[in-house]
């Protein structure tokens, strides 16, 4: 067993010395398309960020002054249980809650993060309108909640989303669309590349044949090369990832107060799952790129 | 050991490679195929190793029929037959012992066996010492020796050479055939395709003719004719 574990590493790496050029370009086109699919997932998560107070279907948020006492919340609280024709369900998130989100919101701007504390920031109650209820007629019931004691600012989805969920689609299906082309150019010139390997060794194979090697051990070395472009490719990605994510975490603090960007960057752990993913994803491709090109070519 | 029952073969409807072949051949038998050059003695010796398969008939080896032994089988089929051939198939790029260890490592001999084994097989074909060389810088009758040894290294029970003497002068081409004849004695069955004359008539072995696909002679200790 750890005769055959030796020769099939033996092989492989020895295939990827001698084919080091075709090696090298598929290994970088796995990277590339790779780090397409992961800036896309990074990207998507970064805009999410911006919806995250919009979560759930919310249309509509009631903002509460710090400075609220307990009768102006419940009062409050029972206009919007009045509304029950209009409103679905709402929900009161406290001061706690209302600083998670604020982690998220102001990701990129840790300074504007720090002034805000329990006794600063404002509490919010969100509401999720009923099947039938549009956004206008939503409009012209909040009246009821803008006049109350204690409300700062009733603030609706669709004046505040509606352009980032269109970036988000825009940038999201593109990006995405062409990771996918880069993904599948990946796979094809992966493919190549042991069609190439294999053809260089043909007469070794046809040698291996004969002396009564078995299908898969002749495959197997060409599989894990396969495999091993496609999860290099996945490293190289993250590494690239890595260093976009802290390159635009860090550039983020020196733009313009209130620009928009502070919430479009990913600090909480996010990029290490999608680079798992990414090398996920790398394994797959490798796999069924090499996979294919062993079991159709390898009767020389 | 091996039998032919009624084996046809053709790759068109214009070129029948074997037509309604029919022999046995028993263990530790010395068997040369001759005939003119398309005659069918080649794909004979690809039929016996399963790299092909007739339209009709059955083919025995071991007492197997292979026509229709599933793929996942023919590896250990083909671990019990060396093959030797006209232009050697050496890995060029390899020792002479890891050409021949190759053969072992492939079907997963353990490192101390091939250690113990491969030295002794070169010894056998006369390349002691030489165990380090590239197969060009060897001469030609060296290099069919490395193929030999490299077929012989697991003991097969049959060993199938394909004008091993094809490319060597007479002088060297004996020395194969001693060797051969050396390994036929330890009981592995030879079957050898030639075009030699001088071989065939000098060693007196059984002799299967073919002419366009069809057996036209089979005679005990024969000559080429």
């Amino acid at each position: 067993m750890l005769s055959r574990i030796r020769y099939t590493l033996r092989e492989t790496f020895d295939s990827f010395r001698r084919n080091a050029t075709l090696t090298v370009a598929a290994i970088i086109t796995a990277g590339i398309s790779l780090l397409g699919v992961g800036l896309t997932l990074l990207s998507q998560h970064a805009f999410d960020n911006l919806l995250a107070r919009w979560e759930g279907g919310v249309e509509m948020i009631v903002f509460m002054n710090p400075t609220a006492t307990p009768d102006q919340l419940q009062l409050v609280d029972d206009a919007l249980a009045a509304q029950s024709q209009f409103i679905a369900e709402s929900s009161y998130c406290d001061e706690a809650c209302s600083l998670i989100e604020a982690d998220r919101i102001f990701a990129g701007e840790p300074g504007v993060r720090d002034l805000l504390t329990e006794d600063n920031i404002l509490t919010q109650y969100k509401a999720v309108p009923t099947e039938d209820t549009d956004v206008e007629l939503l409009r012209q019931v909040s009246d009821a909640f803008s006049e109350l004691p204690g409300v700062y600012d009733v603030s609706f989805a669709e004046d505040q989303i509606s352009l980032i969920t269109q970036l988000q689609s825009f940038f999201g299906f593109r990006l995405l669309l062409l990771s996918v082309f880069l993904l599948l150019a990946a796979i094809l010139l992966i493919w190549n590349t042991i069609r190439t390997a294999i053809f260089a060794r043909r007469r070794e194979i046809e040698v291996m044949k004969l002396v009564g090697a078995t299908d898969w051990f002749i495959r197997i070395p060409f599989m894990l090369e396969g495999l091993l472009h496609g999860v290099i490719g996945g490293a190289l990605a993250s590494v690239g990832l890595w260093a976009w994510n802290s390159q635009w975490t860090s550039g983020v603090q020196n733009f313009p107060d209130n620009s928009g960007f502070s919430a479009l960057v990913v600090v909480d752990g996010y990029d290490k799952t999608v680079m798992l993913i990414m090398l996920a994803i790398g394994a797959l491709a490798g796999a069924i790129g090499s996979g294919i090109a062993a079991s159709r070519f390898l009767d020389v | 050991m091996i039998r032919l029952e009624n084996v046809t073969k053709s790759y068109s409807a214009e070129v029948v490679a074997l037509r309604d072949a029919s022999f046995d051949i028993a263990k530790g038998e010395f068997v040369f195929l001759v005939g003119p050059s398309g005659s069918g003695k080649s794909t004979l010796l690809r039929m016996l190793n399963r790299q092909d398969r007739p339209e009709r008939g059955a083919v025995w080896v071991a007492g197997r029929n292979i026509v229709d032994m599933p793929p996942g089988r023919v590896p250990h089929l083909r671990r019990n037959i060396g093959n030797i051939f006209q232009d050697y198939k050496l890995l060029l790029e390899k020792s002479v012992f890891e050409n021949v260890a190759f053969a072992q490592e492939v079907i997963g001999r353990p490192p101390h066996v091939i250690k113990q084994q491969v030295p002794a097989v070169l010894d056998l074909v006369g390349l002691a010492g030489k165990e380090d060389r590239l197969p060009d810088q060897l001469s030609g009758g060296e290099q069919q020796r490395v193929s030999v040894a490299r077929a012989f290294v697991n003991r097969p029970l049959i060993l199938l050479a394909d004008e091993p003497t094809g490319n060597l002068d007479p002088a060297t081409g004996e020395g194969i055939m001693r060797l051969l004849d050396r390994i036929n004695k330890t009981g592995t069955t030879v079957v050898m395709a030639t075009h030699d004359q001088r071989i065939v008539n000098t060693m007196r072995k059984r002799v299967i003719q073919l002419d366009r696909g069809v057996i036209v002679r089979d005679q005990a200790r024969g000559v080429y004719e």
